[in-house]
């Protein structure tokens, strides 16, 4: 897994590449903790190049969506392939994240 | 010096004056800035001597031979090559000095050496032993203060131990380090810069510590009287190897001790799991059921739980808490517990009312806690032919009716403990003879194998088309062996649990 962050417009954009599962769920977890414990955050999760995520990685996502919920933020994911959203469509978790196609999707829903 | 010639080697400068005397002189003397040291006979003081000769080391004169009583060229040749003789006497004993100091210093230092390889085999921490090492290398160089550093690998915080306190500012310190540790190379300054004598620095050495074959710490002394010197750069380097053969030791004492302690905890963990799973399997009319769990090595949240209580519906779950070891097998009491309590107790429990009313139990904790539980519950009264469940973010569930398609049954809401208030709502399927319905856990699915495919839901869907007609524990076994033969003998992940269930006549 490698994982790369930048920001654009006050937007904390994040890039997950290869399997995002509990082997590899730290850094991520890491900079989700410090990302979204700022009032207001906007961030993007971009699963575009995502390959898979286990149930560690989705419990990491969803303690950071509330976390940023809970602080006035907002949490985006963005460009899941069919694999990766197959899970959060069984999980139901498909319902409880804003999901957008791509990233400039994403972006333009923030501006919104 | 010439003092302590004479007295060490009196009795060959008293031969030296007999032989004088048996050669016709009347007095033989060893002087020194014009005052008598020695002479032969006692009575006679050399006031007039006949012959001089001056002890010479280069130009310096350190004293001189007189001699009375004889005279000529050959005679004065005799007494300058006696002077000449005592001088390289005086040479020698001057260098055997120095060797001697030398050899104690370096006594003590080796002696110093050993009491702190020996006195370091009680201290079990980094800072210790650097803090140990720094105070022998400034009493040992004899320096005015220094400090050590140690950068471990993250998340570990750097430290940075100075005697005394505040010797040089912290930014200074680990910009030394920086550099120290990036050319691999001791760092010595003899001449103050504008910069460290603005610091009260006069000389400075740094030596890099190697830990694990690169630079993880270094050792810094200041201020030495006369500068740091080739023996001394030569010592400090052997208290810097000496510090990181220490670190290495403690850090890997360290480590094993940590793996001790989470194996231990692996294995409570697994024995929490294991001991909480029912014994034995439920006798359900109308019903053949098998179920099994194989906890991973790094024991996950899964469980399954029966609840038979007479006239009232058989009730089974399966859950899977995410995260994994201890935290994760005492969550999964947690809620096991949560979902076996509302069933057991209410009055007339539902999947659905068993799933809400745990969830209200667990949101706070696991909210606080950052984690999630999927779970699926079934009721099954007996004589009915129909499973009611509810399936909270759990998957996979694979439901294959006689005669028909094995299909996934996705869940009708989000997992235990995401939202607050999520709905539940009780679902129904029909259990008849024949109908089979395979309730597992991500451990099957997420199994990875080659080039880190996993084995994925439309392999288990394909299996359990085929299999559906076999008993359920044989259609479990023949699933447990086909996953572990996708993982080609890789460790299992995560746990893997499975609950079959199957329709059979009354």
């Amino acid at each position: 897994m490698d994982m790369r962050t930048y920001s654009t417009d006050e937007i904390h954009i994040l890039e997950i590449s290869g399997r995002f599962d509990a082997n590899t769920v730290q850094p991520v977890a890491t900079w989700l903790e410090q990302t979204t414990s700022t009032p207001g955050a906007r961030v993007l999760i971009n699963l575009t190049d995502t390959t898979f995520v286990d149930s560690t990685a989705l419990a990491t996502l969803v303690q950071a969506l509330k976390r940023c919920q809970q602080m006035q933020g907002d949490l985006y994911l963005c460009g899941m392939r069919h694999p990766v959203h197959k899970i959060f469509e069984l999980t139901r978790l498909d319902k409880s994240f804003n999901i957008f196609s791509d990233k400039d999707c994403a972006l333009q829903a923030f501006v919104k | 010096m010439l003092v302590a010639l004479l007295s060490s080697q009196y009795t060959r400068f008293a031969a030296l004056a007999e032989a004088w005397l048996s050669l016709g002189a009347t007095a033989f003397g060893i002087y020194q800035d014009g005052r008598p040291l020695v002479y032969w006979p006692a009575s006679h003081r050399l006031m007039r001597p006949s012959l001089m000769a001056p002890i010479l080391r280069g130009d310096e004169e350190l004293g001189e031979i007189r001699v009375t009583g004889v005279k000529g060229e050959a005679f004065q040749q005799r007494l300058r090559a006696d002077a000449a003789l005592i001088a390289y006497l005086l040479q020698l004993e001057e260098e055997l000095q120095l060797m001697t100091a030398d050899l104690v210093i370096s006594q003590d230092q080796q002696l110093a050496l050993y009491r702190l390889t020996q006195s370091m085999r009680d201290l079990v921490t980094v800072e210790e032993i650097l803090r140990a090492v720094l105070a022998e290398a400034i009493h040992m160089l004899k320096a005015q203060g220094g400090f050590a550093a140690f950068e471990p690998l993250a998340p570990d915080t750097p430290l940075l131990i100075q005697q005394p306190d505040g010797v040089l500012p912290h930014a200074f310190t680990w910009e030394l380090y920086r550099q120290c540790s990036t050319s691999e190379r001791l760092i010595i300054c003899d001449e103050a810069s504008s910069e460290t004598a603005a610091m009260g620095v006069r000389s400075l050495l740094h030596v890099p510590i190697r830990i694990r074959g690169r630079v993880m710490a270094s050792l810094g002394l200041v201020n030495r009287s006369g500068g740091f010197d080739a023996p001394g750069i030569k010592l400090a380097c052997a208290l810097a190897d000496q510090a990181g053969i220490q670190v290495e030791r403690t850090l890997l004492y360290q480590e094993m001790f940590q793996q001790t302690r989470m194996r231990a905890e692996m294995e409570l963990a697994r024995r929490v799991q294991l001991d909480l799973l029912p014994r034995t399997l439920p006798r359900i009319a109308g019903l053949e059921i098998y179920a099994e769990s194989r906890p991973a090595r790094q024991v996950g949240g899964d469980f399954y739980d029966f609840i038979v209580e007479v006239e009232r519906p058989f009730i089974f779950a399966v859950g899977d808490v995410t995260g994994k070891g201890m935290s994760a097998a005492l969550l999964m009491t947690m809620t096991r517990t949560a979902i076996h309590s509302k069933s057991q107790f209410m009055p007339f429990p539902t999947p659905e009312s068993v799933m809400r009313q745990s969830n209200e139990d667990l949101y706070n904790d696991f909210t606080r806690v950052g984690v999630f539980a999927t779970a699926f519950v079934g009721q099954y009264a007996v004589g009915s032919q129909r499973l009611v469940y509810a399936n909270a973010g759990h998957a996979p569930v694979i439901y294959r009716p006689v005669g028909g398609e094995a299909v996934l049954l996705g869940a009708e809401s989000t997992a235990l403990g995401i939202l607050p208030d999520a709905h539940f709502r009780n679902q129904s399927l029909r259990l008849a003879p024949g109908d089979v319905l395979v309730v597992a856990t991500d451990g099957f699915s997420d199994m990875c194998g080659a080039d880190d495919t996993t084995f994925g839901i439309e392999r288990l869907l394909d299996l359990v088309n085929r299999l559906h007609h076999l008993a359920p524990e044989t259609l479990a076994m023949v699933l447990f062996e086909e996953v572990d033969r996708f993982g080609q003998g890789r460790e299992q992940d995560d746990d893997q649990t499975i609950v079959v269930i199957k329709g059979a006549a009354m």
